[in-house]
């Protein structure tokens, strides 16, 4: 199982559209088997060998669920791993970065706790059109590096949906 | 003292045979002990029928008194009585001043950090104090159930940060208890709710104890219990609503606030009386001294206000953790003696729009929950039918450059986890690397908890940046971290068990069992031996039956025959007094079935699929 790939161990084919309910229910089968409550009485030996695969486990579907890291998880798969700086130039989407962080400064600066809700719904389609875009060109390799450029993308607007939830918490106080 | 009952050498119970396990909810104010009894999970009591026991000991010179008589000295003794002991549980001196609070304790540096308290049989740290009070329980347990436990489920705030658990632990360890599981109190009283009593769906636990608030958001789904997201305060509970009228009792008879520890006593048994009269009464008459006041519950109102909204906020942050809305969450159960206060009720009600659950008594939900646990851990239920998944409360991380903290596991991520980080040196030739582990939220790490700090040494000269350190976290199932670190192209290693900067020294765990083994007139060497031959017997039954069950299929000729040979060794010593060669063996044979162990989980991981797959075509 260490050296199985995230969608062999579900036994899923490979694909960013993923059943999610397939996912998760699949994912409680096998924590039932490899879960460390089911080992609570056995050897010493035992206990950490399932510790480390039910770590493994819920690794596995921490990516898979999760649709940033399921994409770029897919392009390492096809032996594209990505570095941790952005070294792909995106001046399109630049823009766009500039006007949401502007957006999120204001209603921070305003203290708008009505303006969050509209902000969030915004962020959710903006993230649905990324993963639409990325299902159609990932597993053509003449599209790598859009798909690469798509990946960045889902990581800004995550990173995005984390700072709004700190907003807030911030005006929650 | 009771005698215990202890199996034969040879005589351990038969594997069908039903195991002693217990669930234990060792709480700030009170403490209890529940098990499953003919399928019903329920407290015990104790000899006169009671079963609460009070969290409170009293050091006398030759005597120690555990629960009501030990509470009922506090006022008249309170250098030697200790009460809400969880506070300070894996917590430093500095922590502990910083409650906000006068304390009636004499307290001591101990080698290790950890505070000590001075009582007439000397220093006491709060994890013997918590040992003491668990003593009692696994006696009551051992008595009632009438055999010797296989051990015990213990609860522990869902907030509680590693240093606190691993001090919760320690205290079982001294008092002679196997750990099954640490389990988060919220979890333990979902499992009482869920399994007793059907809920499912998406459910808040909103759980206000004599010292800890915690909040839990779960997903109940046939027999699964995941945890979405929890949150809360570790210094927020009932005590601070006793703590709030006392003060006011200050203010108003016009005390000085430098009060005698004896008067502080009296005056937070004042507060939490009046606290519990005004849950069914309008208002209620204080004395203190020459003084008397009036207490209405509109007052106490607004002076618990500020804590109450404190738990609320906690709660709409947990909810947004879950990635949810408030207005899905289709049952809240209360849980914790606080919860009976009719303003913490209305409040919880409003915010979630629905009359919080209380049908099982909060005070007891936490043990229930938790020997239901406890009785599955111990092989009595069959796994099929309960799972649960939790989560770690706060985000575990690295001190880098700067006194920035690198988070490596944000706050709740489903355990057990292992995750990885490559860091790299900063200066050429850098042969170590401090690592400094932190948990918390918050980016400075000056604002977060230091768990532990280790170095790795050794690092082969390098340009700065060249050398790949990876550091890995491992937090395992009761939420205890282990942290290792690793230069890769030169294979250097350092790792550590974190053992909390408030933690006990190992030194000092030796003494204090050294102690409680003589304070049971318990027999130190026939432990050790003892715990060598159950170790023995647990892998000699698992390999047995795996090598029956699976041995054709998984092992070749040459492998069952190496296994076999060990097994007889190993049968050979276990009944004899040699713990030492005991050890090694049960260690030999450990390794030599290493693998077939890791291909039998593997073959029970595809079954599970395969399983599913034969179903999904029948349907």
């Amino acid at each position: 199982m260490g050296t199985l790939c995230h969608f062999a161990l579900f036994e899923i084919k490979p694909a960013f559209k993923l059943d999610l309910e397939q996912l998760s229910s699949r994912y409680r089968e096998l924590a039932r088997t490899v879960h460390p409550d089911r080992f609570a009485d056995a050897p010493e030996r035992e206990r950490r060998q399932v510790l480390e695969r039910a770590a493994q486990l819920n690794e596995a579907y921490h990516v898979l669920k999760t649709p940033s890291r399921r994409a770029r998880y897919l392009l390492s798969l096809k032996g594209l791993e990505m570095s941790v700086e952005a070294t792909i130039q995106d001046p399109e989407f630049l823009l766009q970065q500039m006007q949401w962080r502007e957006e999120l400064e204001e209603l921070q600066e305003a203290g708008d706790v009505d303006g969050i809700a509209p902000f969030k719904q915004r962020l959710k389609k903006s993230q649905a059109e990324l993963e639409t875009e990325f299902d159609s060109c990932w597993e053509h390799s003449s599209k790598q590096e859009t798909a690469e450029r798509l990946v960045r993308r889902m990581q800004f607007l995550d990173k995005l949906s984390s700072e709004v939830r700190q907003l807030e918490e911030r005006l929650d106080d | 003292m009771a005698l215990l009952q202890i199996a034969e050498p040879g005589m351990a119970a038969k594997p069908h045979q039903r195991k002693l396990a217990v669930g234990i909810d060792l709480g700030t104010t009170n403490s209890l002990v529940a098990a499953v009894r003919s399928g019903v999970s329920e407290p015990l009591p104790d000899e006169q029928g009671d079963v609460i026991l009070p969290s409170a000991v009293r050091y006398l010179e030759n005597a120690i008194e555990v629960g009501m008589v030990a509470k009922q000295s506090a006022a008249e003794d309170p250098f030697n009585t200790i009460l809400s002991v969880k506070r300070f549980m894996g917590r430093g001196l500095a922590d502990i001043k910083q409650l906000g609070e006068q304390l009636p304790y004499r307290f001591a540096d101990g080698e290790s950090h950890m505070p000590f308290i001075e009582t007439a049989q000397g220093l006491k740290s709060p994890v013997e104090v918590s040992a003491d009070i668990l003593r009692v329980l696994r006696t009551r347990a051992e008595k009632t159930l009438g055999g010797e436990l296989v051990g015990a489920v213990i609860t522990v705030p869902a907030y509680f940060d590693d240093a606190q658990r691993q001090a919760t632990k320690d205290a079982a360890r001294l008092a002679g208890l196997n750990v099954l599981r640490l389990l988060n109190e919220p979890t333990a009283a979902a499992v009482a709710y869920g399994l007793d009593r059907g809920a499912e769906g998406l459910i808040a636990i909103y759980d206000l104890g004599g010292g800890t608030f915690d909040i839990s958001i779960l997903r109940l789904s046939k027999g699964v219990f995941e945890v979405l997201a929890t949150g809360g305060d570790s210094a927020l509970g009932g005590d601070d609503f006793d703590h709030a009228i006392a003060t006011w009792v200050i203010e108003q008879a016009g005390l000085s606030t430098n009060l005698a520890p004896s008067q502080q006593r009296q005056l937070l048994q004042l507060g939490c009386a009046a606290k519990e009269q005004l849950s069914t009464q309008a208002s209620v008459t204080l004395n203190y001294g020459d003084w008397q006041g009036e207490l209405t519950r509109e007052h106490f109102e607004i002076l618990v206000e500020p804590l109450i909204a404190r738990s609320l906020k906690a709660c709409r942050r947990a909810v947004r953790d879950s990635g949810c809305e408030l207005d899905e969450v289709k049952a809240v159960v209360m849980v914790g003696g606080s919860t009976r206060v009719p303003q913490v009720r209305s409040a919880v009600a409003k915010l979630f729009g629905r009359e919080p659950l209380t049908d099982i008594d909060p005070d007891k939900v936490v043990a229930i929950g938790a020997a239901i646990q406890a009785d599955t851990l111990a092989g009595n239920r069959g796994g099929e039918e309960l799972l649960l998944l939790d989560v770690i409360p706060l985000s575990l991380g690295l001190e880098t450059m700067g006194g920035l903290m690198e988070k490596i596991i944000p706050r709740n991520t489903t355990i057990p986890v292992a995750r990885a980080q490559d860091f790299t040196t900063y200066k050429d030739g850098q042969s170590a690397m401090m690592i400094h582990v932190l948990q918390g939220e918050r980016e400075l790490v000056k604002d977060a908890r230091s768990l532990a700090r280790f170095e790795l040494r050794g690092i082969p000269p390098m340009v700065a940046g060249a050398a790949k350190i990876r550091v890995t976290f491992q937090v395992d199932a009761d939420g205890l971290l282990s942290v290792s670190a690793r230069e890769l192209s030169s294979g250097v290693e350092a790792s550590i068990q974190v053992k909390p900067s408030y933690g006990l020294t190992d030194g000092e765990i030796a003494r204090m069992l050294q102690d409680s083994f003589q304070y049971a007139g318990d027999d130190m060497s026939a432990r050790v031996l003892r715990e060598h031959q159950v170790e023995a017997r647990r892998l000699l039954e698992a390999v047995q039956a795996a090598v029956t069950e699976d041995g054709d299929r998984l092992l070749d000729a040459e492998e069952r025959e190496v296994i076999t040979a060990e097994i007889g060794k190993l049968k050979d010593l276990v009944d004899t007094s040699d713990a030492s060669a005991i050890e090694t063996q049960t260690k030999r044979l450990s390794h030599v079935t290493d693998a077939f162990a890791a291909r039998r989980m593997d073959a029970s991981i595809k079954a599970a699929l395969a399983g599913r797959r034969l179903n999904e075509i029948e349907e």
